[in-house]
């Protein structure tokens, strides 16, 4: 083969003017957002985005197809602009991927930058723009005319624009409230992550109860001259059960006895409680070279003090299990009146009127006592559209994974 | 079962089944019982997985550690399907010699066993999530371990095509696999934490990882020559690397919600 060096911006286009471009396209990006004082971009809301974003699509591809042939839009919608366009993207997230992506500072240069907040910074808007516009005409030649041996192309690509276009301009309409309730009360004030002004919902949530459900409590030797826990010789997370043991050097424990929920009783013996008012006591047998004694110890909670059992210097005590499960009794109510009753729990959302509610937290320093709740209510109007990008994608892999065993192609 | 027991038994069945393997090179009759020890020696690691499992309660998937476990049991599976497929066989050795690495790394520190799961990693979407990256993982290793075999077989002017496809072949197989991993990730993150996308660390540098392999399926259709391609795949599985141990160090993971409990 032959190589011809090109000159610069000699047609075809290739890698060099695509790199050069993608750089420019940053650096203008930078320089935006410094000019705008380090303020990110305001999008605006329904329906003015998905107006834009269709006439986006629409002046794209119609201008992929019209100037089909046109040098300078072949290029813009070829792989060496988009590899360029990836790299730079890359690179944008490779700063997010690193510096904090907290508010610092006003008027401190990472915050001129953006870099702070990366990904509502214009550069990143600018190079994710021109991403969208050459995947946009790379997609339009093979959208039409259409071949259904394009339609793994079809979908990652189309997959990929309406997941990524649509995550971005729908970004402005995405509400998320944080929305804290006592038990017995009812509220529709939320909380932005940013704001401490409450807004007002369109929907009220009663909250009925909060009951959280805790692992075992846990078993720990406690050396207070040196503030340190000591390990135990199986290196394991002790779970205190009827019959758990453990050693350390030269001490052994034995669980006698474990009432999960319990409180002092008058002869100092612990009676079986009520799982609202009780808390873990263990009886343990402890075992040293000198000496063998029982006692009784236990977690604390609010109301009570924790019991240890002190042995040399050291602290037998009982650390309460780390949460297990929490969940909230509510009410949801709307304006209108429709109203639903539904227990949240982590992991297990509910819908309302287009709004999804969450268990999001609770008083920790109150525990399994706590007399709030902590909701969190979501409305994103954009969410199906963006799952339908990433429905397409998955249905691409599908498809790539198959043809990629079966084609067998060989490198040339 | 216990679990040093379980690795140096994996360990010496790799380590007699390589060696029976290169001498099954002058006697054939060695080439059955060499592969059923390799096979045996990830047979053990899943047996151990699957004891741990169940002596967990919960699915060994949350600590790097437990990681590290699955992928010790698979990594040398691929060696095998490499062999099998495209009659390679010097990658299977690697891919032994890089679970014995993982596992010697759990046998340094040992972990603390802790049972506990907190509620946001009780869901459905957890295991498949998890065991689908650490597919990917596997194939992107083996495929970054080919390709740096590949730029060596070229600086030694002894290119081979089929060397080439493989590990062109696994990095697709990888891409595939990140892909969903990505994604089910974010149908997941929107029922446990509200929202599908919230650049957390985690998911930066997994978003990262998945374009540099973009990139190179990309560049591998644009007919980039071989000798930067195969470069290109060895070095993108360090990108990988800094997602799955690195993010906890990064000064941006101090709040992230995925890192992996310390081990
Ligand atoms: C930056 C803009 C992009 C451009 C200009 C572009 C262009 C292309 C082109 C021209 C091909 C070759 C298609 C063929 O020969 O049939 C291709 C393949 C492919 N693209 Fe893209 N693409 C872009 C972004 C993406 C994105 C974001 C994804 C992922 C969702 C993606 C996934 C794929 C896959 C999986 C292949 C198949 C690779 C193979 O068969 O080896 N591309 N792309």
């Amino acid at each position: 083969m032959v190589v011809v060096r090109r000159r610069w911006f000699q047609a075809p286009w290739e890698f060099r003017e695509s790199a050069f471009f993608t750089a420019i396209a940053v650096i203008a990006g930078f320089l935006i957002q410094f000019a705008a004082s380090g303020s990110g971009i305001a999008i605006p809301h329904l329906p003015f985005n998905a107006i834009a974003l269709s006439l986006f699509g629409v002046v794209v591809l119609s201008s992929g197809l019209a100037f089909k042939n046109t040098p300078a839009v072949k290029w813009f919608g070829g792989i060496p602009l988009g590899l360029c366009l990836i790299f730079a993207i890359a690179v944008l997230s490779l700063i997010g991927g690193i510096i904090p992506q907290q508010p610092v500072a006003q008027g401190s240069l990472p915050t001129l930058l953006g870099l702070n907040q990366i990904f509502s910074s214009w550069p990143f808007a600018v190079t994710v723009l021109l991403f969208l516009a050459n995947l946009g005409i790379s997609l339009s030649w093979k959208l039409i005319p259409f071949k259904l041996q394009n339609l793994q192309f079809i979908l990652f690509h189309a997959g990929f624009w309406i997941a990524l276009s649509c995550a971005i301009v729908g970004s402005s309409d995405l509400q998320r409230l944080v929305v804290p309730i006592n038990i017995g009360k009812a509220n529709n004030l939320g909380y932005t992550m940013e704001s401490d002004t409450p807004q007002h919902l369109p929907l009220s949530i009663f909250l009925h109860d909060f009951s959280l459900e805790e692992y075992p409590p846990q078993l720990l030797l406690y050396d207070p001259h040196n503030d340190k826990l000591l390990m135990n010789k199986a290196q394991a997370i002790l779970e205190v059960r009827k019959g758990t043991t453990a050693t350390w050097q030269g001490i052994e424990v034995l669980v006698l006895d474990y009432l999960p929920y319990a409180l002092p009783g008058k002869d100092g013996v612990p009676q079986p409680a009520d799982r609202k008012t009780g808390i873990p006591f263990a009886k343990v047998r402890i075992i040293t070279a000198s000496a063998q004694r029982e006692a009784w110890i236990s977690t604390g909670s609010p109301l009570l003090k924790p019991d240890a059992a002190q042995l040399d210097g050291l602290y037998l005590i009982m650390m309460p299990g780390t949460p297990k499960s929490f969940r909230s009794a509510v009410t949801v109510q709307d304006e209108k009146g429709h109203e639903i009753m539904a227990n949240l729990e982590v992991n297990h959302p509910v819908s309302f009127m287009g709004w999804k509610l969450y268990q999001m937290g609770y008083d920790e320093k109150a525990g399994r006592w706590s007399k709030l709740s902590l909701i969190e209510v979501i409305h994103d109007p954009w969410l199906p559209a963006v799952y339908l990008g990433f429905f397409m994608i998955m249905a691409g892999n599908i498809l790539f994974f198959w043809n990629g065993i079966k084609r067998r192609e060989v490198v040339k | 079962m216990n679990f040093n027991t379980a690795a140096e038994l994996a360990i010496v069945f790799w380590t007699i089944g390589s060696l029976l393997s290169l001498l099954a090179n002058r006697t054939p009759a060695l080439k059955l019982p060499a592969f059923l020890l390799s096979i045996a020696g990830s047979l053990v690691m899943a047996g151990f997985i699957a004891f741990y499992w169940s002596a967990l309660d919960r699915p060994p998937l949350r600590t790097l550690g437990e990681t590290r476990l699955w992928y010790a049991a698979l990594i040398p599976l691929v060696g095998f399907l490499v062999e099998y497929r495209w009659k390679i066989g010097w990658l299977k050795y690697y891919c032994m010699a890089l679970a014995t690495f993982f596992l010697s790394i759990n046998m340094l520190h040992p972990e603390v066993f802790d049972k506990t799961l907190m509620p946001a990693l009780q869901s459905p979407w957890f295991i498949p999530h998890v065991v689908v990256y650490l597919v990917g993982y596997v194939l992107l290793a083996a495929s970054s371990v080919t390709a740096l075999h590949n730029v060596y077989l070229q600086v030694r002017k002894k290119r081979t095509s089929t060397g080439e496809s493989v590990s062109h072949f696994l990095a697709l197989l990888g891409f595939v696999f990140l892909s969903f991993g990505l994604i089910f990730g974010a149908l997941w993150a929107k029922e446990a934490w509200g929202h599908y996308w919230t650049w957390d660390p985690k998911e930066t540098w997994a978003f990262l990882s998945w374009l540099a392999y973009l990139g190179y399926l990309h560049a591998f259709r644009y007919k980039i020559s071989q000798s930067k391609l195969q470069w290109y795949l060895a070095l993108a599985f360090v990108v990988l690397l800094v997602c799955w141990f690195g993010v906890n160090y990064l000064p941006s993971a101090q709040n992230s919600v995925h890192t992996y409990t310390q081990s």
